[in-house]
């Protein structure tokens, strides 16, 4: 296999290909790892690469095959992390000067479950400081440069992630996701990015203060959907460590891969989200929705009666319940946040606690208004982000022209970016991007599809349906060598 | 909200400089004007959502 082929391959073939013996995990992760070696000094995915490690695991991997150990569809394929997730041995830095030499003792809940699963570690994601914001530009870390275009940005927080898997430096990456953390990435880069419901994926191992406590998911980036499928199967389930995961059963998602989709209602959310979206996308939008059509989904438009206050709900929500967590590094070391996130911070303790049990009690009334909705229609769908991916100069300079108006990328609603994909923090409803075309610059944008409460089946069942008739995640980013 | 700024400043030993008092609370009161709408929602018999994480005891 020659190094140019890892952009066409994905978990599913490579598994295949492992479970025949047909290609030894030795021989693939030494691959990969050429290949972070030669990009990864040009895109800033990886802040640690595993190396030694990932060598040392390959190999066991290989042993346990040739023996008939076979573990699963996960043995012996190239991951990598987000560096806000515990990983034993190795730096886990959140993105931060604070934690820039911390080396964990335990590993987060999905990295064990990856490591259980067979699954080579290469190494840690760059990410946006202590993941609290969307363009992965890290004071700290260095920027990660979207595979697409290396003047604009990954998106964010998981920036790192979702450029290692566009660009081919892993088959799959975890991320977490506050206000869209890993489905704006992904929508910036092309990728699948997966927040499954609330309690479905443990959130034990998150580095505390990347994140509300309610409004923060694990989640998955992979080439295609079949793919997430498979991962979301090995991550999901309870966990007694965190005592918010669900006991629900986690199904077999890939039994809904391929499922027929004709007959199944889609509802169009109408309300700001319209409003914000950029011209381009919107029409990409619609002929997206168009495609469903066709293959025989029905649509109707859906309203949320109290939409307008989600940026408030989720402002105050995860705004207070991440200071909470950060409060003793606050007190200790406030100068080593960057300035602007200290700022923020700082605005986030002058919030009333009858602010925050206000934004509860509203954030209930959103919650069954979108339940009411989804008992009308099966699944909802939105653009992912409201513009493609930004240039690093358009976030360093904190504005950019989206059809001839002016748009502030970090405002009193918070980031502009994360307009279409905040509902589903504050509500935890399933929510999914995959690439529904490209801008006339040749950015990927985002289609976002949302099911009910641990509806992830149908999520992806119409998902990979709308991917397989459009097949946009065959079309690969132009790497320059290095 | 500036002197809110000054008690937390003092509070936590941020050591913030005069100017910097100023934008943050200016960002602030901001950031409240977002949550005021919140207060004009008919909240009537609305429980908070929060889960209670309690396990059933042993029987």
């Amino acid at each position: 296999m020659k190094s140019l082929d890892l952009a066409e391959l994905t978990i599913s073939e490579a598994s295949a290909q492992i479970r025949r013996k047909k290609l030894s995990p030795v021989e693939l992760i030494t691959l990969f790892l050429e290949r972070v070696k030669e990009l990864n000094p040009i895109l800033n995915a990886y802040v640690t690469p595993t190396a030694e490690q990932a060598h040392a695991d390959a190999k066991a991997a290989e042993r346990e095959i040739r023996r008939g150990k076979y573990r699963g569809p996960l043995h012996g394929i190239p991951f990598s992390i987000k560096d806000n997730l515990a990983t034993k041995g190795v730096r886990t830095t959140a993105g931060s000067k604070i934690l820039s030499e911390w080396v964990p003792d335990y590993d987060a809940t999905v990295v064990e479950r990856l490591k259980q699963a067979g699954a080579i570690i290469l190494g840690k994601t760059n990410m946006h400081e202590w993941a609290s914001g969307g363009t992965t530009i890290n004071p700290y870390y260095g920027t990660t440069y979207n595979p697409w275009d290396l003047k604009r940005i990954p998106g964010g927080s998981s920036g790192g992630s979702a450029a290692a898997v566009a660009a081919s430096l892993c088959l799959g990456s975890i991320g977490t996701d506050n206000a869209g953390s890993v489905r704006n990435p992904a929508s910036f880069c092309g990728t699948v990015g997966l927040k499954a419901t609330y309690g479905r994926v443990s959130r034990f191992g998150d580095v505390p203060g990347t994140g509300g406590f309610s409004t923060d998911h694990f989640g998955i980036f992979t080439k295609t959907v079949r793919d997430c499928a498979l991962v979301l199967r090995a991550l999901a389930g309870h966990d007694p460590r965190d005592p918010l995961s669900s006991e629900e059963k986690v199904p077999d998602y890939s039994r809904s891969v391929g499922k027929k989709v004709k007959g199944l209602k889609i509802g169009v959310l109408r309300g700001y989200i319209e409003e914000n979206v950029s011209g381009e996308v919107k029409r990409t939008f619609e002929e997206a929705v168009r495609l469903l059509q066709s293959l025989g989904l029905k649509k109707e438009d859906v309203s949320i009666p109290h939409m307008d206050l989600i940026p408030a709900v989720q402002t105050a929500t995860s705004r207070v319940e991440n200071a909470s967590s950060l409060v003793n590094h606050l007190r200790a070391r406030p100068r080593d946040f960057s300035p602007a996130l200290l700022y923020r911070h700082i605005q986030s303790l002058t919030i009333p606690a009858t602010t925050y049990v206000t934004a509860q009690r509203v954030r209930r009334i959103i919650c069954r208004e979108f339940d009411e909705a989804l008992e009308r229609v099966h699944l909802i769908l939105t653009p992912t982000t409201p513009i493609p991916a930004p240039t690093i100069e358009e976030c360093q300079r904190g504005y950019l022209e989206v059809d001839g108006k002016r748009v502030a990328l970090q405002g009193l609603s918070g980031s502009f970016g994360t307009t279409c994909t905040i509902p589903f923090n504050v509500t935890g409803l399933p929510a999914i991007s995959v690439c529904c075309g490209f801008s006339s610059l040749g950015l990927p944008i985002g289609l976002q599809i949302v099911g009910g409460a641990f509806q992830e089946g149908m999520v992806f069942q119409v998902a990979h349906a709308y991917e397989q008739a459009t097949k946009w995640y065959e079309r690969k980013p132009q790497l320059p060598q290095a | 909200m500036e002197e809110i700024v000054r008690r937390l400043n003092a509070e936590y030993g941020f050591n913030l400089s005069e100017e910097e008092i100023k934008l943050i609370a200016q960002q602030a009161e901001e950031a409240h004007r977002l949550f005021r709408p919140l207060y004009e929602v008919d909240l009537t018999d609305v429980m908070p959502m929060m889960k209670v994480d309690r396990r059933k005891g042993k029987e």
